[in-house]
C-alpha cells in the first residue's frame, strides 16, 4: 500500500529511551486519559445533565457521599483528573514559554498549585459534608 | 517574549487543515476543563471547610450565564475525550497518522463529539428552561 511513503516512526520503530521525568509524565497523560473518559463523562451526564445543578444541595452531596463508592469514585476524579488537567496546563505553558529558568518556576508553581487543591479536596471528601 | 509572538503568529500562517483545527480545539477544550475543574473543587470543598458558602456557590451555577457556560463545558469534556481516544487509537495504528487519513478521522471525532453533545445540549436548554424560565411546568 502506502508504506513506503512512510516515515521509519510512522512504521512503528521502536526507540529505547531511559525513562526521565517528562517521559513518565507523557505515559500518565496518555493512561489517565483512558481511565478519564469513563469517569468523567458519567460524572459530568449524571451531575450536569440527569440530575442538573437545580437539585444538587448539601443534602444531595451528603446522600451522595453516603455511599464508599461514591466517594471513592469522587477520589479517583480529583486524582487522575486533576493531575492531567494540570500536567497539561504545564505542558502548554512551557510549549510559549522557553527560557528553561522560567519553564523550571512554572513547573514548581503548577507542583504547588496541584498539590495545594488537590489536598483541599481530599479533606472535604474524607471529611464529608459538615453540618453547622 | 519574541517567542511567544512567533509562535502565536504561527497559528494562524500554518495551514495546517483539520489536523491544526483539531490541535487548537484539543489544546482550549483542555485548558476550559482544567480552569472549571480548579474551580470546582474549591467550590465542593466548601460542603466540608464553609458548608453555608456551598448554596451560594451553586446558586451562581444556576444562573443562565453558568447555565450556558455548562453547555460549553460538556462540549469540551467531550471533545477532549473523543479527539484524545483518537490520538491514542492512531499512536497505536501509525497508519491512521497519514495526511488524508488523519483528516477524515477528525472530522470523525467533530462528528461524534456533535453527537453525543447536541442530546445532552438539549437536555440542559430544557433545565435551563424549567428552573430559570418557569417553563414545562417549572
Amino acid at each position: 500500500m502506502a508504506s513506503q511513503n512512510l516515515s521509519p516512526v510512522l512504521e512503528g520503530a521502536k526507540v529505547n529511551l531511559k525513562p526521565n521525568f517528562e517521559n513518565i509524565a507523557w505515559k500518565w497523560m496518555r493512561y489517565s486519559a483512558v481511565l478519564l473518559i469513563p469517569l468523567v463523562w458519567i460524572h459530568v451526564i449524571l451531575q450536569d445533565v440527569l440530575v442538573g445543578v437545580h437539585r444538587i444541595n448539601l443534602d444531595y452531596v451528603t446522600l451522595r457521599w453516603a455511599t464508599a463508592g461514591w466517594r471513592i469514585y469522587d477520589v479517583l476524579l480529583l486524582s487522575f483528573a486533576f493531575a492531567h488537567g494540570m500536567n497539561g496546563l504545564r505542558q502548554v505553558l512551557t510549549d510559549y514559554i522557553h527560557p528553561p529558568k522560567w519553564q523550571r518556576v512554572i513547573s514548581w508553581l503548577i507542583l504547588l498549585l496541584w498539590l495545594t487543591i488537590t489536598a483541599i479536596g481530599a479533606v472535604a471528601i474524607i471529611g464529608g459534608v459538615r453540618r453547622g | 517574549m519574541a517567542y511567544l509572538k512567533t509562535t502565536l503568529i504561527g497559528y494562524t500562517h500554518y495551514k495546517g487543515r483539520t489536523g491544526q483545527f483539531s490541535f487548537l480545539l484539543h489544546r482550549l477544550t483542555g485548558l476550559g476543563t482544567v480552569l472549571f475543574l480548579a474551580i470546582h473543587i474549591m467550590d465542593t470543598a466548601t460542603v466540608y471547610f464553609f458548608p453555608t458558602l456551598y448554596e451560594h456557590a451553586l446558586a451562581i451555577y444556576r444562573s443562565t450565564l453558568f447555565g450556558v457556560a455548562e453547555i460549553g463545558l460538556v462540549f469540551c469534556v467531550l471533545f477532549h475525550g473523543t479527539n484524545g481516544l483518537r490520538i491514542a487509537i492512531s499512536d497505536w495504528f501509525p497508519r491512521l497518522w497519514e495526511s488524508e487519513t488523519e483528516h477524515n478521522w477528525n472530522l470523525v471525532t467533530l462528528a461524534i463529539t456533535l453527537v453525543l453533545w447536541l442530546p445532552l445540549t438539549g437536555l440542559m436548554i430544557r433545565n435551563l428552561l424549567i428552573h430559570n424560565f418557569g417553563l414545562f411546568g417549572g
